[in-house]
């Protein structure tokens, strides 16, 4: 009966291969879910999209390669997931991001509430203004800020997920990042305005 | 330091490239050594790192412990 042995053997070898897979990928759902938290304006719709991405990974896990990175694997599926579903809001297409030149924030917090440690001014802006601002930066550029700022991978990484060359990463990181500091200097300006 | 602090940009454009270690070992060394010498650019660079870090903690939410559960379901459920 070595043929049933055979087979024995390799069902065995299929279901551990199977349980370390769904180990490894449930090990990653906390960082899944911090990325997957800043792309959609919802918890709700990120705690969907990450159930999605599971129930996806664990149906097609023969097709991730042991070995490989699974991170951004799963990323990968989760980003497609997001795209397909039409989930990420529209901007409006004749509204230009406000882009300043990098010292600009630092110069306004500056400004409106006098010198400071420059390690500690970054205080004086509230958390809820730092995530309504990366809110408010168009997509494209937002997603490079979450992958590569927020959930740690790297630029080359980050090109594979979205699928674009890794030059178009660093240009839409640079350009979100100074989107995203011009959306907090407008912040930074209201709330000194107010009495 | 000065209340008429110079203002001066000579490092503005790479602030990014430099801390995402993108310029090459030429620029690097120049702007290093503008760095050191500039205290106007210097925090400003200091600023920016903050800022990261800051962001990246006030826009790190973690899971809930019934997502995780339902994670977890999603595997056994198969």
């Amino acid at each position: 009966m070595a043929e049933a042995e055979t087979d024995a053997r390799r069902l065995a070898t299929e279901a551990r291969d199977r349980v370390r897979f769904e180990e490894e990928a449930l090990g990653l759902a906390d960082q899944v879910y911090r990325v997957a938290r800043r792309l959609v304006p919802s918890r709700e719709e990120a705690e969907d999209l990450v159930q999605e991405t599971y129930a996806r990974a664990f149906r097609s896990w023969r097709s991730y390669t042991p070995g490989t990175n699974l991170r951004a694997w799963l990323m990968r599926i989760l980003t497609n997931l997001n795209i397909d579903r039409g989930r990420r809001e529209q901007r409006a297409p004749d509204m230009q991001p406000m882009e300043e030149g990098d010292y600009f924030l630092y110069n306004r917090l500056e400004e409106t509430s006098g010198p400071a440690d420059e390690e500690r001014i970054v205080e004086r802006l509230s958390q809820d203004s730092i995530v309504e601002a990366l809110s408010n930066v168009p997509h494209d550029f937002r997603d490079a800020i979450v992958l590569v700022d927020i959930g740690d991978f790297s630029y080359q990484e980050a090109a594979q997920i979205l699928d674009v060359p890794i030059g178009t990463v660093m240009s839409r990181l640079h350009r979100g990042r100074r989107v995203l500091k011009s959306e907090l200097a407008e912040s930074a300006v209201s709330d000194g305005d107010e009495p | 330091m000065s209340e008429f602090e110079p203002i001066c940009e000579k490092c503005e454009e790479r602030l990014q490239p430099f801390l995402d270690r993108e310029l090459s070992e030429a620029e690097r060394l120049e702007a290093e050594t503008h760095l050191a010498e500039c205290d106007y650019c210097g925090k400003r660079y200091r600023f920016e790192i903050s800022l990261r870090r800051y962001v990246r903690s006030c826009c790190s939410e973690e899971m809930s412990s019934e997502l995780k559960a339902k994670l977890a379901n999603l595997r056994l459920a198969e």
